[in-house]
C-alpha cells in the first residue's frame, strides 16, 4: 500500500469515475440540484448569510452557521469544481467560494484549485512548438523564436486581430499622468488569452531565446508598461491579501499554485508531470484581479473587490519576466517582500513559487525547446522506480493506456491506507487525500508528522526517481 | 508562359495576400515582424457600366478635354481590414489602421 501511495501521483479525473463515484459537478450545476432540495437550498441561504461580512471563526461561532455548514458537506455543492472560461465562471467560483471559505482554516498558504484538473494534456501544442523550433534551417544561430511566434499570430486572422486589440489598448497613451488605462489593458489581455488557442498565445509567452533581443520581445509580450510595471512595488503579501479579496483573482492563484507547485515527487518538479497544466494556470494569472467592468452582469461579490485607487488602479497578480536575460528565466509578479516585518520568511516563500521555481521554470524551457516528457500522467512513474514486488496491491496494469482505472485503484488505496493507519484528519483534508498526492504532500506536510514518518518507505524511491532526473536532464533538455 | 501571364492579367478583381515585413511596407517603421498584407487585384471588364461606355464617348468627341477623368472601373478595397500592432526594432509597439483590404469590388 505504501508503495502504490507513492505512485499515485496525479489528481485522476475526478468527473469521469466508471463506477459514479463521488463525480464533482460543476458548482452552477450543483446549486441549482441543491436548490431543487429544500433541506440544502435552507440550508445553503444560512450559511450564505454567516459568511457575509464575517470570517470563519465569529461564523463558527453561531451553532446555526456551523449545522448549515455540516449538512452542506455532503450535499454536491460540497466537490464542485469550475471549468476555466466557463460561461457564468464567476458565479461559479463564488458558489465555491461560498461553501470553501467556511472549510479553509483562516489564511491557508496554499489553497485547493477549485477547477477542474486539467486532464488532457494538448501535447500537440508541444509537438507544434517542437516542430517549428526545429523548422529553420536557414538560420540556426540567427533564429527568434518569439518573431517566428509574432509571425504565426499575424498570419491568423483570430490571434491578430485579439494581439492587436491588446496592444493598441496597452500602449495607448492618455492624457495626464496615466501613462495607458491599465483596466482596460488587462481586460484586453484577457481576451487574447481566453479566445485564442494556446499554441498561439503560449508560443507568444514562453518561446526560447538565444539572445537578448529575442527575450527583450519575450519580455514586452503583455506590454509590461502599462500591465505589469507601476510606480510603486507593493508587498507581496499585501498584494495576495488583495487577490484573496476577488473570487477570481483567488481562484486563478489557488491553480497556479496547484499546478505550478514544485515537487521533488515528479521527474519534471510538476505535480502530475503535467507541463501543461501549470503554462495554463501561469496564462490564468495575466490581467486578472479586479476585472470589474466588462464581464456583464454578476451577482454582487461576497468580499468587494478594493476599489482602484487612482494611483495604482491594477494591484494584481500578473506575472512577468524580469529581464531579457537569455540564459537565466526569472520570473515575478510586480512586488517585493520589503516591509514584511516578521512575515518575512512566508513573503520570501511565496515570492519564491514564482522567483525560484523549478517546475514553472521546466515547464517553460520545455515549451520552449519544444519537448515534453513522455513520463506521466499516463504513466505516473517512470518504468525503473516500478518496485519488483508490489504485493497484496491491485495488479497494476501493464497497458497502462487505461489510465482512469489506475489513478482510481491508486487513489482508493490512498484513502485507505490512511484510515487503516489510524490518522483522523479532518474532513477537509481527507478529502483533499483522496484528490491526489500532491495535495496530501503539501497539505499534512506541516503539521502531521506521524503521516510524513510513514512515508519513509518512499524516500528510496525518490532517491531513485532523482537519479533518474539526474540521467535524464542532458537527453530532455 | 506569355499565355499564363495574359491569363493572369485577366483575372477579375479580387482579394490577394502577401507575407511582408514591417519595413517592406515603407511606412517608415523599423521591424522584423512578419504582417499579412492583403490587396486587391484583377480587371474589372465585367464590371463596366452605361456610365463607363458614355464617358468614353464623350471623351473621343472631345466633349471632356482637359479633365482627368477614368472611364474603366477600378478594383478597389470596399472595406480595410482591423487594426495591424507590432513590436519595432527598437522595442516600441505600433498600431496600423486600414493597412490591409478586407473585401474588394469594382468601383
Amino acid at each position: 500500500d505504501e508503495m502504490l501511495r507513492c505512485l499515485a501521483a496525479p489528481p485522476g479525473p475526478v468527473g469521469q469515475d466508471p463506477r459514479g463515484w463521488r463525480v464533482p459537478v460543476d458548482c452552477v450545476r450543483a446549486n441549482e440540484l441543491c436548490a431543487g432540495e429544500p433541506s440544502c437550498s435552507s440550508r445553503y441561504r444560512t450559511l450564505r448569510q454567516c459568511l457575509a461580512g464575517r470570517d470563519r471563526n465569529t461564523m463558527l461561532a453561531n451553532k446555526e452557521c456551523q449545522a448549515a455548514l455540516e449538512v452542506l458537506q455532503e450535499s454536491p455543492l460540497y466537490d464542485c469544481r469550475c471549468k476555466r472560461g466557463m460561461k457564468k465562471e464567476l458565479q461559479c467560483l463564488q458558489i465555491y467560494w461560498s461553501i470553501h471559505l467556511g472549510l479553509t482554516e483562516g489564511e491557508e498558504f496554499y489553497e485547493a484549485s477549485p477547477y477542474e484538473p486539467v486532464t488532457s494534456r494538448l501535447s500537440d501544442i508541444f509537438r507544434l512548438a517542437s516542430i517549428f523550433s526545429g523548422m529553420d534551417p536557414a538560420a540556426t544561430s540567427k533564429s527568434n523564436h518569439c518573431l517566428d511566434a509574432a509571425k504565426a499570430c499575424n498570419l491568423n486572422d483570430n490571434c491578430k486581430r485579439l494581439r492587436s486589440g491588446y496592444i493598441s489598448t496597452c500602449s495607448r497613451e492618455l492624457a495626464g499622468s496615466e501613462p495607458c488605462s491599465r483596466r482596460k489593458c488587462h481586460k484586453a489581455l484577457r481576451q487574447f488569452f481566453d479566445r485564442v488557442p494556446s499554441e498561439f498565445t503560449f508560443r507568444l509567452l514562453f518561446c526560447s531565446c538565444k539572445d537578448r533581443a529575442c527575450a527583450e520581445r519575450r519580455r514586452q509580450t503583455i506590454v509590461p508598461s502599462c500591465s505589469y510595471e507601476d510606480k510603486d512595488r507593493p508587498n507581496c503579501l499585501d498584494l495576495r491579501s488583495t487577490c484573496r479579496a476577488d473570487h477570481l483573482c483567488r481562484s486563478r492563484l489557488a491553480d497556479f499554485h496547484t499546478n505550478c507547485q514544485a515537487t521533488f515527487q515528479s521527474l519534471t518538479s510538476c505535480p502530475g508531470d503535467n507541463y501543461q497544466a501549470c503554462l495554463g494556470s501561469y496564462a490564468g494569472l495575466i490581467g486578472e484581479c479586479c476585472p470589474g467592468a466588462g464581464r456583464g452582469s454578476l451577482p454582487p461579490r461576497l468580499h468587494p473587490c478594493p476599489s482602484p485607487s487612482s494611483s495604482s488602479p491594477g494591484f494584481d497578480m500578473t506575472p512577468n519576466y524580469i529581464d531579457a536575460s537569455t540564459t537565466s528565466i526569472t520570473i515575478s509578479p510586480w512586488c517585493s517582500c520589503k516591509g514584511s516585518g516578521n512575515m518575512e520568511e512566508e513573503c520570501e516563500k511565496f515570492l519564491r513559487d514564482f522567483t525560484e521555481n523549478p517546475c514553472l521554470r521546466n515547464a517553460i524551457q520545455a515549451f520552449g525547446n519544444g519537448s515534453d516528457v513522455n513520463v506521466a500522467p499516463k504513466n505516473p512513474s517512470p518504468p525503473v522506480t516500478v518496485p519488483p514486488k508490489a504485493e497484496k496491491s491491485p495488479a497494476l496494469p501493464d497497458d497502462v493506456n487505461d489510465s482512469n482505472t489506475m489513478y482510481d485503484t491508486s487513489i482508493i488505496t490512498t484513502c485507505t491506507s490512511v484510515q487503516e493507519q489510524g490518522l483522523k484528519p479532518n474532513r477537509s483534508k481527507e478529502e483533499s487525500l483522496c484528490y491526489s498526492e500532491t495535495q496530501l504532500t503539501t497539505d499534512t506536510m506541516p503539521d502531521q508528522k506521524t503521516f510524513v514518518d510513514q512515508k519513509a518507505g518512499c524516500s528510496r524511491q525518490r532517491a531513485g526517481r532523482i537519479l533518474l532526473l539526474v540521467l535524464l536532464v542532458p537527453i530532455l533538455l | 508562359s506569355r499565355r499564363k501571364r495574359a491569363r493572369a492579367r485577366h483575372k477579375p478583381c479580387e482579394l490577394r495576400e502577401l507575407e511582408v515585413s514591417v519595413s517592406e511596407l515603407g511606412l517608415g517603421y523599423e521591424s522584423d515582424e512578419t504582417v499579412l498584407f492583403r490587396y486587391c487585384s484583377g480587371t474589372c471588364e465585367a464590371a463596366v457600366r452605361s456610365y463607363d461606355l458614355s464617358l468614353k464617348s464623350m471623351r473621343s468627341r472631345r466633349r471632356i478635354r482637359k479633365e482627368k477623368v477614368r472611364a474603366r472601373p477600378c478594383c478597389r478595397p470596399l472595406a480595410y481590414d482591423d487594426d495591424v500592432s507590432f513590436l519595432d526594432a527598437y522595442n516600441r509597439y505600433y498600431t496600423v489602421n486600414e493597412l490591409s483590404a478586407k473585401e474588394c469590388g469594382c468601383v
